[in-house]
């Protein structure tokens, strides 16, 4: 057993205890200090990991994962939590003297991320998901003073302690029936029969609450409008995908397959088509542009589903580049609205009227986030949906796939809405709206990438195709 | 030479992508610069065309150049990026670049004064761009991306008078309405990946080659034709057409005219060996083209705007190139696509040209013998008009002879009646239009107009030369070249038939004929009476009075059905439309209203959900556990 | 003689009670006391089941036990931020809370 292999995971555990030490002990003025070391510290540890992308280790007899799909997930969580924390910059200074402990508990929240998609048995997966949901809820209702963040954080908490109970017993029920939490040891010992399906469809159903799949999604919107901006991009990318790197590696590991009497992905393609359906039809009549990107993550949420649906190479592909591209359309499309709320205090369409005027940039840069959300080729989106549905369409589900087809055409309907305001609508206020070094850069790199990956998807496709292999 | 340009290509779309870039990014606040910009690298790409025509060329039967590498790899499935050079890409080519650079100068002069000159330029150097990526395009998944590209530049410049409510409506109503032809090319085009394992062209047509089986290639020829549907405004896709005449006149001549909305017909010739082999398909095609020709010419007849006209007359005209492919004849197809575009453009650049000179009027009522103001915008609107209706030598009269032959050749003589009723139809409109705007006796706002400065006549003189001559390629004179090589073996090149080309002719001259009896006429004796005869001017005021009754009475029965085409269009398809996204914008509404605020209601909806899952699942699994 | 499905009966009847609270208690101190009534439905079925099912390894005993501290730090977190709340609203009844809706 070779504790270096767990380097990663280390820093980030002590950098963000560090953090959040050294804001506790220095000045209120030492603070940006404390802010900067934090995302340099996250940016060391992201280039490390890019080196340790290819190792390989089981430790304390399969407890702990290290595998290149751990490390494909930790890559896309370090990057969410850098581009989060370089687009928070101007937005966290109305923290005044907490700001670096937003720092830490994002930095804890990763660590928390990170044991998710690594875990090779149910406790330390419970253990990694409370850690990134606690270090949530603080960050949720980090705006004091605000009633809307009180509230969301409030909600938040009691919606999520409810699916972490329900997550329980579920793996409790599981427990009982084969003996072990290891998900390679219950997949051996899987015999059907009514407890541990019960225990199945509950565990589904926690893993559903996290990734905010229908019926389990109504918190996402609340939460999402009332969190601070930056918490609420890093819960779309970064909680999100860490339960689809849970309930991937569980579902794939430990329980489809392991009867094979029992077509378990049945049960998701209900729910995706669910949750692309609604998630879908309300986003259409949403005002709010944080509402809006909420409903659009839940309809995202049910594309990337479809692709654990197939549960083949195609659609597992899909889970893993989606997720990441994922990560910077949505960012992208949240650091404009984050600019947006700090310069005008609001979040509503009207808010982005005449935004082309004001910031070109800004307006292009969020059409195209929006045009890939979509799908629409050639940004990063398109090719994504096209690895997702092709995989539903080859494992049988063409119905799923025409679900998606149809309702990405309704999404583009209310994605151009908000381009057609900041096109289109007349704003009396025509300064620029300004952003901070950080947050341009942040938009830089997710237009970029955005455009690039859809552009040549196939370097990071590859990538996700060595990943997957550990589970097919 | 041709060592080098053919592999490269690929200049050709990124050379006005590459101008896209740099305007977007450094040029969009020097308009004049970002203009020169953009008309250099889409002239360059003109000119880097011609040798690739000429290599294409010099092989007896035209040679086939193919270029590809890598872009989308997994197991099953493998998309290239890649260039496929053969005779129907280099006629592309050519049409293409050549009136993109002639748009694009004639837009110097329309859009002179406007201050968003450097977007529209970069607007149209990526438009050109994404067409030319996708006439190169040598598979399937190429193709649809730069399908997309397409439509997301016509969308931005139907409303890029985003000041106008009305412009704004026509680029969604654009955009949606192609989204659903899309949906199901994209459907169709991950069939034809499921069942043959490759989008590459030529990959498939060998793949095809022995496949029979119906029940498979209905749906997928079918679902394919989608996507012509609605980038070729076929009905009933056809509705965001006419509204997206909303844009800037030139952009309704490059895009809405010559180039984008031809894509989908252009797709059926490329897809021509898939669509051939199922004859289900094939009069599918047919009938929906010849319904959307006779159903448009007939609306053209009572538009009034000068551009709305020339819109109708373009989806018409568009069902008669689906119609050829659909009797199989995908060489006459493709030959009137080309000189569609040369005489289409023409025709809405000289309409641009008055709709300048007369200050934004539109309406052809209040212009009138602007042919003595503008004597070029006129003889040159007048020669494309003659061409689009048919009259020999012009290029119109060619290609549309040889899809009528086409239809009558293939034994489908309803589809002849039709083609050759459009024919009627349509020299019937033009020359009420020509009579009425360009030599009507309405003086009214005449002092403003005047003929443009010399870049907006420049451009309409050389495309009246190509619409006068375009046609002879593929005509007796030149031994039908242009057939020797855009062809299709499964498609049919029946003989010429002197018959049908008189008759064709007749038919052209019967509408103008008819159009000045009813437009000219009129207008002759109108002056007559009031500048000579006051003591008549009554009795004779009489009788216009009669020519208007019998206009009126004209109106009613014999366009009726005119009226009621335009009606069901309004009405039904738009309101079925509508109606979709009504009800589909009002289930979200409704649904909305379940996230109540409440966090315990949302416990709720877990725990129902829950329970509901387990049901689900219990039944599913009641034959395993018992 | 008392055998597992007994034991798994009972929690499932007490995580139901934890369901009804949280679904009916007005009160945000009411209802996160019903959630650990639902965590300790679980530790019931981790204690009886690692009896019952693999005495040897003490995994479900285990388990409880970071149940518990992780629950501890949930209750913790959620008590300040009703605090917090109460603060601002003078109000711990949850139908207050719907600022955020639709």
């Amino acid at each position: 057993m070779d504790i270096s292999l767990l380097l990663t995971e280390i820093m980030v555990a002590l950098l963000g205890l560090l953090v959040l030490v050294l804001g506790l002990a220095l000045p209120a003025r030492g603070k940006t200090v404390v802010n900067r070391f934090a995302l340099l510290g996250m940016i060391a540890i992201l280039a490390y990991s890019i080196t340790a992308f290819s190792q390989k280790a089981s430790f304390f007899n399969g407890v702990y994962q290290i595998d290149m799909f751990g490390s494909y997930f930790k890559l896309l969580f370090l990057s969410a939590g850098i581009l989060v924390m370089l687009m928070a910059g101007k937005y966290i200074s109305r923290f005044e003297e907490k700001s670096s402990e937003f720092y830490g508990l994002m930095i804890l929240a990763t660590l928390g991320m990170m044991l998710m998609s690594s875990a090779g048995e149910f406790i330390t997966l419970y253990v990694g998901l409370e850690l990134m949901t606690i270090s949530f809820y603080i960050l949720t209702a980090y705006l004091q003073n605000d009633k809307l963040s009180a509230e969301a954080g409030l909600k938040y908490l009691i919606l999520g302690a409810v699916s972490s109970a329900i997550l329980l017993f579920g793996i409790s029920l599981v427990y009982a029936m084969t003996g072990t939490t290891m998900f390679t040891e219950i997949a051996a010992a899987f015999t059907m029969q009514p407890a541990l399906l019960a225990g199945v469809v509950l565990i589904i159903a926690g893993f559903a609450f996290k990734i905010s799949v229908v019926p389990f999604h109504m918190w996402t919107p609340d939460i999402y409008q009332g969190a601070p901006i930056p918490i609420t991009t890093y819960l779309s990318v970064g909680s999100k995908a860490a339960g689809f790197a849970a309930l991937v590696r569980v579902f794939m590991v430990a329980i489809n397959g392991a009867d094979a009497s029992f077509d378990w992905s049945m049960l998701l393609a209900i729910l995706a088509a669910l949750t692309i359906i609604i998630g879908n039809l309300i986003a259409l009549s949403q005002k709010d542009v944080k509402r809006l990107l909420a409903y659009s993550s839940i309809a995202q949420a049910g594309y990337i589903l479809v692709g654990v649906v197939a549960a083949n190479s195609f659609g597992l592909k899909g889970v893993l580049f989606y997720a990441m591209i994922y990560v910077f359309a949505n960012t992208g499309a949240f650091a404009v609205a984050t600019a947006v709320e700090v310069d005008t205090g609001k979040t509503g369409i009207e808010a982005f009227a005449g935004l082309s005027k004001r910031s070109p940039m800004l307006a292009a840069i969020m059409t195209i986030c929006m045009l890939s959300l979509a799908g629409i080729p050639p940004m990063a989106g398109f090719a994504g949906k096209f690895y997702l549905f092709a995989g539903a369409v080859q494992n049988g589900y063409l119905w799923l796939a025409v679900i998606g087809l149809i309702m990405s055409m309704v999404s583009v309907y209310y994605y151009l809405g908000v381009s057609k305001a900041m096109y289109i609508g007349e704003n009396e206020n025509d300064s620029p709206v300004l952003t901070t070094g950080g947050s341009t850069v942040a938009l830089w790199i997710c237009v970029l990438a955005t455009i690039l990956l859809g552009v040549y998807p196939g370097p990071l496709s590859e990538l996700a195709g060595y990943a997957i292999q550990i589970l097919m | 030479m041709y060592e080098f340009i053919l592999p490269n290509a690929w200049l050709i779309p990124a050379l006005p992508f590459l101008a896209f870039a740099l305007i977007g990014l450094f040029l969009h606040r020097w308009p004049k610069v970002s203009a020169g910009l953009s008309i250099f690298a889409i002239a360059a790409a003109f000119i880097l065309s011609l040798p690739i025509a000429a290599a294409v060329f010099a092989e007896e039967g035209g040679a086939v150049f193919e270029f590809s590498t890598r872009w989308l790899s997994m197991p099953g499935l493998n998309i290239d990026m890649g260039l496929l050079l053969d005779p129907l890409t280099a006629v592309m080519l050519i049409v293409v670049t050549s009136i993109a650079s002639l748009v694009q100068i004639y837009s110097l002069g329309y859009m002179k004064g406007d201050p968003g000159i450097a977007s529209y330029y970069s607007y149209q150097s990526l438009f050109a761009a994404s067409m030319l990526g996708l006439v190169v395009a040598n598979n399937f998944g190429q193709m649809f991306v730069f399908w997309e590209l397409v439509g997301i530049c016509s969308y931005f410049l139907i409303g890029f008078w985003f000041g106008k409510e009305s412009a704004k409506n026509a680029a969604i109503k654009a955009f949606v309405t192609n989204r659903v032809g899309d949906f199901g090319f994209l459907l169709g085009i991950l069939f034809l990946q499921i069942i043959f394992g490759t989008l590459n062209f030529a990959g498939l047509s060998q793949e095809m080659a022995g496949y029979t089986n119906m029940a498979v290639l209905i749906p997928v020829a079918v679902l394919l034709f989608f996507g012509p549907m609605g980038k070729s405004a076929q009905f009933p896709l056809h509705v965001w057409l006419p509204d997206a005449m909303e844009g800037p006149t030139p952009v309704s001549a490059l895009i809405h005219a010559a180039t984008m909305v031809a894509a989908g017909v252009y797709l059926v010739a490329r897809a021509f060996f898939i669509f051939s082999s199922v004859p289900q398909a094939m009069t599918f095609i047919a009938v929906i083209g010849g319904i959307t020709a006779i159903f448009a010419a007939t609306i053209a007849i009572t538009q009034n705007d000068i551009k709305r006209i020339l819109a109708y007359s373009t989806l018409s005209q568009l069902g008669y190139m689906m119609m050829a492919m659909g009797v199989g004849a995908m060489t006459a197809g493709m030959f009137h696509l080309m000189t569609h575009a040369f005489f289409k453009s023409l025709l809405f650049l000289g309409a641009g040209s008055v709709i300048v000179a007369m200050h934004e009027e539109q309406d052809i009522w209040k212009m009138g013998n602007l042919y003595k103001k503008m004597p070029i915008t006129t003889w040159t609107f007048v020669i494309g008009a003659l061409s689009l209706c048919g009259i020999p030598p012009l290029a119109g009269f060619w290609s549309k002879d040889e899809i009528l032959l086409a239809a009558y050749a293939s034994g489908n003589t309803g589809l002849y009646v039709l083609g050759a009723l459009v024919a009627f139809l349509t020299a019937f409109y033009m020359f009420r239009l020509i009579f009425v705007a360009f030599f009507g006796s309405n003086t009214y706002g005449q002092e403003k107009a005047h003929e443009n400065s010399g870049v907006m006549t420049i451009p309409l003189i050389i495309l009246a030369i190509a619409a006068v001559f375009a046609g002879f390629v593929n005509s007796p004179l030149m031994h039908h070249a242009f057939g020797h090589f855009v062809n299709n073996p499964a498609g049919i090149q029946p003989e010429p038939s002197t018959a049908i080309m008189i008759s064709s002719t007749l038919i052209a001259l019967a509408g103008i004929i008819l159009a000045w009896v009813i437009y000219q006429k009129k207008l002759i004796s109108h002056e007559a009476l009031r500048d000579k005869y006051s003591v008549i001017y009554n009795l004779l005021k009489n009788k216009y009075y009669v020519d208007e009754l019998y206009a009126r009475l004209g109106d009613i029965f014999v366009f009726g059905a005119a009226r009621a085409m335009f009606w069901f269009d309004i009405h039904v398809v738009n309101g079925l439309v509508n109606g979709i996204a009504f009800l589909t914008g009002k289930s979200g509404d409704v649904l909305r209203y379940t996230e109540d605020g409440q966090v315990q209601s949302y416990a709720l909806y877990m725990v129902a959900g829950i329970m509901i899952l387990v049901v689900v699942a219990t039944i599913a699994a009641v034959s395993v556990i018992v | 003689m008392i055998g597992l499905p007994h034991y798994i009966l009972l929690s499932a009847v007490i995580f139901s009670i934890g369901v009804y609270g949280v679904l009916t208690r007005r009160n945000a101190i009411a209802v996160l006391m019903s959630v650990e009534l639902m965590l300790n439905a679980v530790n019931i079925n981790f204690v009886a089941a690692n009896k019952f099912m693999n005495d040897a390894a003490a995994v479900g005993q285990l388990f409880s036990v970071f149940i518990i501290v992780v629950a501890a730090a949930e209750i913790a977190v959620g008590l300040a931020l009703v605090i917090s709340i109460y603060q601002q609203r003078k109000s711990v009844d949850l139908n207050d809370f719907n600022l955020l809706k639709w």
